[in-house]
C-alpha cells in the first residue's frame, strides 16, 4: 500500500498496484473514501466488428458499487474513454483492442476522479504505451464563493457546483472537463487553476509509486 | 545485489525510474551513435519514454526501458512457446499469447519434407522462433534455424506442465546459471523451457515434483530472488509431504 498525504488541503490518496493477478495491469485506488479499481488488459484479441486497421480499439466499462449500471455510469465511461483516447498511442497496435474495467468499490462523491486516477495507474501497471500519465482533480463551489478541492459527499450536497478536470503531466494541459452547476466564467479559472496546481502533487504521488514498485528490481545472477 | 540508481552490473547501467512523456535525452548531431531500444520514443529532437519503468543503458549506448509487464508483444528472433490451435491448409495456426495468433508452415520443422510432413494435433506445444513480427502482420514461427538444424526447438514431449509467468520473471530464469534454479537442480532433475511470451514448459519425474518446480518460479513473482531461495525447500518438503 502506498499512502501519501498530497497536501494538508486534499484528501488522502492511496494506491495499491497489481492488485488483480489476471489482468495485465490493475490498480486500486483511492481519495479519502472514494475507491475505485482499475484493471487494464491489452493490447489483445479484438472482435472483427471493431477492429481499426490502423489504431487499437479502446473501451471503457464502469461498474458501480451497487444497482445497475444505467446512464450516469455510461456518462463516466465516455468521459474516461475521451480522457485515455488522447494519451494513449492507439497507431502502434493496430488490430487489437485495449479494455478498461472500472468497478467503483466506494463511493463519497469523488467517482469521475478516483476512477479516472485508477485508470491511469493501471495504464501505468500494464506498461501500455503512453504519451504521458494524466491526474484528474475534482473542486467544487460553496455558496459562499470558496473552493474545495476534492471534497467530500457532505459537502458537494451543500455546494452549488463542481468542476473535474483531467490533465496531462507533461504540460499540464487539460485533457478533458465534466462540469456540473451553474459556474460564472471568473470562478471557472479560479478552479482551473487550483485543480492545476494539485494535479501535480497527484503526478508526483503516481512517480513515487513507480519508483517503489521497481525499487526491489535486484540484478540476478 | 540492489540495482541502485547509477550502478552498472553486466554492462547494464541502471539510470532511473522513467514515466510515459519523461525526456530522458536530447539528441544533437553530435550525439549521433545511440541505440533506442523498447519503451523509447524519439520525436522533435527529443527522446521521450512511452512506458513506465527503469530507464537502462547498456555498454554500446543503448538505452531502454526496461517494464514489469504480463502482455507479450511479439518481436523477431524471440523464442516462444505456442499452442497448436489448428491447421489451415499447409499451416498451422499457434496461439503465443499475443494479440494476434502466429503462423507456422508444416515443412519448417526438422526432417520435414514434402513427402514427411509435420503432424501435429491442437493442443500440443510448440517451442519455436519468430521469424517476422511487426505491427502489420501476423506472426510467423519457425523450428528450425538459418542452418536447417534443430537447435533444441520443435514440438515439446508429452508429460510436461506449462504456466504463465509475467514477463521480467521469464527474462530472469532464461539463464541457465540462476542460482534459484541451481538450488532446485540440487534436489530435483528436471527440464525446463522458458518463452519469450512468459510462458514456460518443466518435465520432472514425477507430477508432485513439477508442481514444486512451478510453484517455486511463481513465486518470484511476489518475492525477491533472495527470498525465493529461502522458502523453496520448504516448498519441497511440504509437497514431498503430501503426496
Amino acid at each position: 500500500m502506498h499512502i501519501c498525504y498530497s497536501s494538508s488541503k486534499m484528501a488522502k490518496h492511496a494506491c495499491q498496484l497489481n492488485f488483480l493477478s489476471r489482468s495485465d495491469g490493475s490498480a486500486l485506488y483511492s481519495i479519502g473514501n472514494t475507491v475505485a479499481l482499475a484493471s487494464v488488459n491489452g493490447p489483445g484479441e479484438v472482435k472483427k466488428s471493431n477492429r481499426h486497421y490502423n489504431r487499437s480499439h479502446l473501451e471503457v466499462c464502469y461498474s458501480p458499487s451497487t444497482g445497475q449500471s444505467m446512464i450516469g455510469e455510461r456518462t463516466l465511461e465516455s468521459v474516461i474513454l475521451h480522457t485515455v483516447e488522447q494519451v494513449i498511442l492507439v497507431h502502434l497496435h493496430p488490430r487489437t483492442a485495449t479494455n478498461v474495467t472500472i468497478q467503483e468499490m466506494q463511493s463519497d462523491g469523488l467517482a469521475l476522479s478516483t476512477s479516472v486516477n485508477a485508470t491511469c495507474l493501471a495504464l501505468l501497471d500494464a506498461g501500455v504505451q503512453m504519451k504521458s500519465p494524466f491526474a484528474a482533480v475534482t473542486c467544487c463551489l460553496t455558496p459562499s464563493g470558496t473552493i474545495i478541492i476534492e471534497p467530500t459527499e457532505a459537502e458537494l450536497k451543500e455546494s452549488e457546483a463542481l468542476a473535474t478536470f483531467v490533465f496531462d503531466g507533461q504540460a499540464l494541459n487539460v485533457l478533458s472537463a465534466h462540469q456540473e452547476g451553474c459556474l460564472d466564467s471568473e470562478n471557472f479559472y479560479a478552479c482551473l487553476r487550483k485543480c492545476q496546481t494539485a494535479a501535480k502533487d497527484v503526478l508526483n504521488f503516481y512517480r513515487r509509486i513507480m519508483e517503489e514498485k521497481y525499487s526491489s528490481d535486484k540484478s540476478y545472477n | 545485489r540492489a540495482a541502485k540508481m547509477g550502478t552498472n552490473i553486466g554492462g547494464v547501467e541502471v539510470l532511473r525510474v522513467v514515466l510515459p512523456g519523461d525526456e530522458v535525452l536530447q539528441l544533437n548531431a553530435d550525439k549521433a551513435d545511440i541505440s533506442i531500444g523498447p519503451g523509447l520514443r524519439w520525436q522533435e529532437n527529443v527522446i521521450c519514454a512511452t512506458r513506465s519503468g527503469l530507464l537502462k543503458k547498456t555498454s554500446k549506448n543503448l538505452y531502454y526501458v526496461d517494464t514489469h509487464q504480463k502482455r507479450y508483444i511479439p518481436n523477431a528472433k524471440e523464442f516462444v512457446i505456442g499452442i497448436v490451435i489448428k491447421k489451415t491448409g499447409n499451416n498451422y495456426i499457434i496461439d503465443i499469447g499475443a494479440s494476434d495468433k502466429a503462423t507456422i508452415s508444416e515443412l519448417v520443422f526438422e526432417n520435414s519434407s514434402k513427402k514427411a510432413r509435420k503432424e501435429l494435433k491442437p493442443g500440443d506445444l510448440i517451442f519455436g522462433q519468430i521469424l517476422v513480427a511487426n505491427k502489420n502482420i501476423e506472426p510467423e514461427l519457425v523450428c528450425i534455424d538459418v542452418f536447417n538444424n534443430l537447435v533444441g526447438i520443435g514440438s515439446l514431449p508429452d508429460g510436461g506442465i506449462m504456466f504463465t509467468l509475467p514477463l521480467h520473471i521469464a527474462r530472469l530464469i532464461v539463464n541457465p546459471k540462476n542460482s534459484l534454479l541451481l538450488m532446485i537442480a540440487q534436489k530435483i532433475k528436471f527440464m525446463l523451457l522458458v518463452g519469450f511470451n512468459g510462458r514456460v514448459w518443466v518435465k520432472a519425474q514425477k507430477q508432485k515434483e513439477m508442481v514444486t518446480i512451478m510453484n517455486c518460479l511463481m513465486m518470484l513473482e511476489v518475492m525477491t530472488l533472495e527470498e525465493a531461495k529461502e522458502n523453496i525447500y520448504r516448498l519441497h518438503t511440504s509437497n514431498s509431504k503430501n503426496f
